[in-house]
This record gives C-alpha cells, structure tokens and sequence, in this order.
C-alpha cells in the first residue's frame, strides 16, 4: 500500500514531480556525459601515451627502470621475447637498445639518446613508422641508417641524406663510433623525445655499442588495456625469472599515472558539486510536498500508519522519481556520449598533456559513465529525503490536522 | 476503574503556549465513559471539546494528567506504540472528512485493514459489507474528491467501523453537511452503537447529535461543566 501510495502521489502533483524529475535527470545526463567525456579523452591519452611509446608493459633487466645502465642487459631476448608473445593476450612485442651518445652533421653536434629498435616488431607493435613525417623508416636489414627527430634534426640543421656520426661508449670499455645515413625524421608527439631521439636498427645499435643479441627493454602490447595487470603476472609466470622485471605501464610512467589519477580525482569534485546542486533542488522540492501533506500524514498517523511507514513513503515517492530519472538520464547521456565518441570537442588550441599534443577529445560510450551517474542519483535522492521524511513521520496528529 | 470503563481521564490539562501567551485549553477534566455509550462533549466554541478528543485518541499529549484507553495508560506508551493502539482500537470521524485523497473508496476504507494484516479475502468482504451499509454500496472505485460531502462522510464512517474498533471519536462529523444529511449518518451511526455496542464519543455543536446522545457532557473554558445522562 505504501507503494502505491507514493505512485499516485507521484501522478497528483505532475507539475513538482516533472520539476524534480529534470533536476534528477539534467544532474544524471551532466555527470554521465563529464565521465563519458573524460575517461573517452584518458583512454586517448592512455592508449598515444603506451602504444606509441612506452608500450603496455615492459621487461627489463633488475633496476634498469630506476637505474638504466649499458650493462643492464636482457641476453637473449629473442627467446624471451618469443615466450612472452605466447602469452595469452599479448599482441606484439618489440626489443630497443638505448644509449646516449653524441651526434654531429657536419659541424654541429649535440647529445642524442640512442634508441636501436628491431624496424619489423617496432612498426608492428608500436606503428613507428606513422611517425615518419619526412623521409622514410630505417630499413627492415641494418643498413646504418637513422631517423632522427623531428627537434633533433631541427638543432643539428639535419635534413634527409645527410650523415651522422655517433660517438658514444661500447659496453666493452671502447669508444663506439660511426657513420649513418640520415632517412628519415620522425615526430612521436613528444617534444622531449623528438629534441634527442636519434633511431638506429637494433643491430646496428649492437654493433655500435658492442651488445651483440642483447637488448635493455622489451615492449609488450596487449590486445585489452584493462587487462594489463593480469597480463603482467601471465608475463611474469611464463618467464620465471627473478632477475627479469615485469611492469605495467602504470608502474613505468609512474608520474604520468599519478598526475592523471590526480587530474581524475579533480573530475570527480566536479561531479559531487554538480550532484549536490541537484540534491538542493530535490530537497526544496521534497520538503515543499511534505509541508503542503502536513495534514494528510496526520491523518495516516491518526489512522494507525507507524511513523517508519510514513518515513518511507516520503523515501520511495523520491525514490521512484529517481529511478524514472535514471532511465530518462540514462537514454540522454548515452546519446550524448554516442555524438561526442563520434564527433568530438576540438579545442581552439592544441594542449599537451604527459608530452602528448591533442586537440579533439573524444567522449566514450562505458558503462561506468551509467553506473556511477545512477549510484550518485539514487544515493544523493535517498539522502535529502531522509529530512522531510523524518519530519513527516515525527509529525503530531493533531497540530498536523489543524494545519489542513 | 471497573471493566466497562473504556474512557478514563484523570485531571487533565492541556496549556498552549501560542505566541508566548499561555493559553489553558483544559483544566483539570476528570472524566469516565464506558462500553457502548453513546456520547456527546458539547459546549461554545473554546470550550476544549476538539483538545479533549485529541487527548482521549492519543492524536495529543496532555500537559498533565492521565489518559486511560481500554485500561491502557496512554502515556506510556512510544509513537509505535500509541500507533498500533489506535489502529486496533480506535476509529476516527473527522469534521473534514480527512480521507486519503489518492486512494479509491475502497482502498480507504480497507485501509486500517491493511495495516492490521488482515487476509485479502476477509478485507474484501468486510469492506463490501460496510460500503453496503453506509449506502455505497456502487461508489468502491470512485475517488473521494468524486464525492459529495455526505457520501465522504458516509466513507470516513465506513473507514472508522469496518476493523471494529471499541472505541470510535467523531469531531463535529456533521458540521460540514446539510442537516438531512447530518441526520441520516447519526441516524446511521447510532443503530451501529446499538448493533454493535461499539463506544461513540461525539465532539459537537449540533442540536441533533445533543437530542441522540444518551450522555451529555458540557464543558465550558476547559472544564466539565455539567454530565448529562438521559
């Protein structure tokens, strides 16, 4: 009865129910379309930030990724890197050998990072060759080739054809030098990275840096970012090799994790401070119906009906509203969500962000941008009525009559 | 206090403290009504007749003294408990008719049943009984602001009746009908006293309930001025 009640109290007053109902339903569409919008622009950032850079998940040798070394190295990573690509949901892997030399085109040198990368696994599992934005990529046989990039090549007054010559320090103790042919200039979208970034082919780079069929790193990507972690001990497991280190992305770019769960938790005050603007206008609302049925709860409770009975006959009449909401806001944010993963937000200007440039976002369509709206909904509705159901329930008899 | 007492007061007093001003509503009523009477409070407007119904039903708190509802201190009792006592103990009859404005005649009147945990198929007959009884018989579906005042008041005694209680309180029942009308629902309401010997206490200004009253009691700035019993 209680029940049924609160259904048709809800169909009496049309005009306040409506009135509460889009309150409800403009804070759900409003929070459903912040998450939809934001977690489609991290996955954006996420998904340019590891599978054109760091990868999903790397291996390396002990502490290289607190203290990379020359010497930290992975001996036979070919193998290794075999086992790891059987493991289930591992997409592709690629190994990279870094040093840091010094680079000269004719009478200009500068410090280069040396990255020597296997050019087949790399534009497979990282798509280095989209980054090429002049020349060509280094040839899938060493062939002492190099791109640089794009801000190295601009600080070295390099262009394509051009020769290079490294200088750096082989892991036997000599001096490492030699020439290449500059193909290519590449740009990763991160400005640090392009201002240094000088790609050899793996071997070459062994060969350079006398470290025949070793690598420092092995990148791993995988087929469902959300399963990195499983995945990481799948790694893991399959190696059994306490001196190999298997981490997530998350744990290799620790501080672009921690800024963006930092910039994640500001997302979220933006949601309470919109769910509590909508709580504030329920409670008026809800209170303004409970004072206009002052007299009728009176007579509920002269009739017998137990305070907790009218307590939560307020509770379910917002609740209900509540639930329709969710259902209309649910169908909003959705199609919001569906337009903006499809069309987009451009910015006037382009930003950066972990050193990647964007400048649309993208919302995505997930069900936490449902759950989450719909949980608030629910638990901010349920809260501001506890109020005017308590003092519908304390209500006494007969001044609430006399109120009639 | 002997076994048909249903109704006993002791020195009540109600004092309200509208605008800082303390008014006393009541002073000191003494008062005892046993089963099956039929009962007048009558008395000016001020006199206290609405106050002490209030207190007798357990729908106010006295400022002092005791109330006693089927040999029942009110006054011990908590809010759950004053609930479940008036639900199974009393009926109202209110001057503006107060029944629940979204629910059917039917539902209104099943009602208090409803709370009570009766079967539906007992609900069902009792509420087809009584709406037979009050003479609406073919209103069960109707909503109350379908109705006319009498056919609303004719509900409200329904709802009062149908889950028997011993006790039922009626404020002024007839003060918002047309004096045919008034007539036919005491009329009514006394041959359910007689057939039921159920207790009525009428809280009234009209000169038809005084003349079908079996007691009179008068008050008069908040105290029995005189006990009638005809």
């Amino acid at each position: 009865m209680t029940l049924k009640i609160a259904f048709r109290n809800i169909f009496r007053q049309k005009r306040r129910t409506i009135l509460t109902a889009l309150a409800m339903i403009v804070g759900f569409t409003l929070s459903s379309v912040f998450i939809g919008w934001s977690d489609g622009a991290y996955s954006d950032i996420i998904a340019m930030f590891t599978q054109n850079r760091i990868g999903h998940i790397q291996v390396h040798r002990g502490d290289y990724l607190d203290k990379p070394s020359l010497y930290k190295t992975i001996a036979g990573y070919e193998s290794i890197g075999a086992t790891i690509g059987n493991v289930e949901g591992v997409e592709a892997w690629t190994p990279r050998v870094y040093s840091a030399g010094l680079g000269s085109v004719s009478e200009k040198s500068t410090t280069v990072q040396i990255i020597g990368v296997d050019v087949a696994r790399e534009v497979e599992a990282t798509r280095f060759d989209r980054e090429i934005i002049d020349g060509k990529v280094i040839s899938a046989q060493p062939a002492r080739e190099a791109v640089l990039g794009k801000g190295l090549a601009r600080n070295l007054s390099a262009a394509i054809g051009d020769e290079l010559v490294i200088v750096s320090q082989g892991a036997d103790g000599s001096i490492a030098n030699e020439l290449y042919k500059i193909v290519g200039i590449a740009e990763s979208g991160d400005d640090i990275t392009d201002r240094m970034a000088c790609y050899l082919h793996i071997v070459d780079a062994q060969e350079l840096l006398v470290l025949e069929g070793r690598s420092h790193e092995i990148v791993v990507i995988v087929s469902n970012i959300n399963r990195v972690h499983k995945i990481t001990k799948g790694i893991k497991t399959a190696l059994d090799d306490s001196t190999l280190d298997v981490a997530p992305w998350q744990v290799v770019a620790k501080d672009f994790y921690r800024a963006m769960q930092a910039d994640k938790q500001g997302d979220a005050i933006g949601r309470i401070i919109i769910m509590l603007i909508v709580a504030i206008g329920v409670l008026n609302t809800v209170l303004m119906s409970v004072l206009e049925r002052t007299s009728e709860y009176g007579v509920l409770k002269a009739v017998g009906t137990k305070p907790r009975q009218i307590f939560w006959l307020v509770v379910c009449e917002v609740l209900i509203i509540a639930l329709g909401s969710i259902v209309v806001g649910a169908g909003l944010g959705t199609a919001g969500n569906y337009l903006l993963s499809i069309y987009g937000i451009t910015m006037p200007q382009e930003f950066t962000y972990g050193g990647i440039k964007f400048q649309t976002m993208y919302a995505e369509v997930n069900v936490r941008s449902l759950i989450i709206p719909a949980i608030t909904v629910i638990l901010s509705s349920g809260i501001v009525s506890i109020f005017p159901a308590l003092k519908a329930a304390r209500i006494l008899p007969a001044r609430a009559m006399r109120a009639h | 206090m002997a076994n048909t007492d249903v109704i006993v007061t002791e020195s009540i007093t109600k004092v309200y403290g509208g605008n800082g001003v303390p008014v006393e509503a009541l002073r000191g009523v003494d008062l005892t009504i046993q089963s099956g009477e039929f009962t007048a409070l009558v008395g000016p407007s001020g006199s206290g007749k609405t106050t002490l119904l209030n207190i007798i039903s357990g729908l106010d708190t006295p400022t002092e003294g005791k109330v006693w509802l089927s040999g029942k201190l009110l006054s011990g009792m908590s809010g759950n408990e004053l609930s479940d006592f008036r639900r199974d103990n009393i009926g109202f009859i209110f001057q503006a008719y107060n029944l629940i404005p979204v629910l059917t005649v039917e539902e209104n009147v099943e009602y208090i049943m409803l709370l009570q945990r009766v079967s539906k198929a007992e609900r069902h007959g009792r509420v087809a009984a009584m709406l037979e009884e009050v003479g609406l018989a073919g209103f069960a579906d109707r909503n109350p602001p379908q109705l006319s005042g009498g056919q609303q008041q004719r509900v409200a005694i329904a709802r009062a009746m149908v889950s028997e209680p011993a006790i039922v309180l009626a404020d002024e029942p007839t003060a918002n009908l047309d004096s045919r009308t008034g007539a036919d629902l005491l009329d009514m309401m006394s041959h359910l006293n007689v057939q039921t010997n159920m207790t009525f206490v009428f809280s009234t200004h009209d000169p038809m309930v005084m003349e079908r009253a079996r007691r009179l009691i008068t008050l008069k700035d908040g105290q029995v001025e005189s006990d009638e019993i005809k």
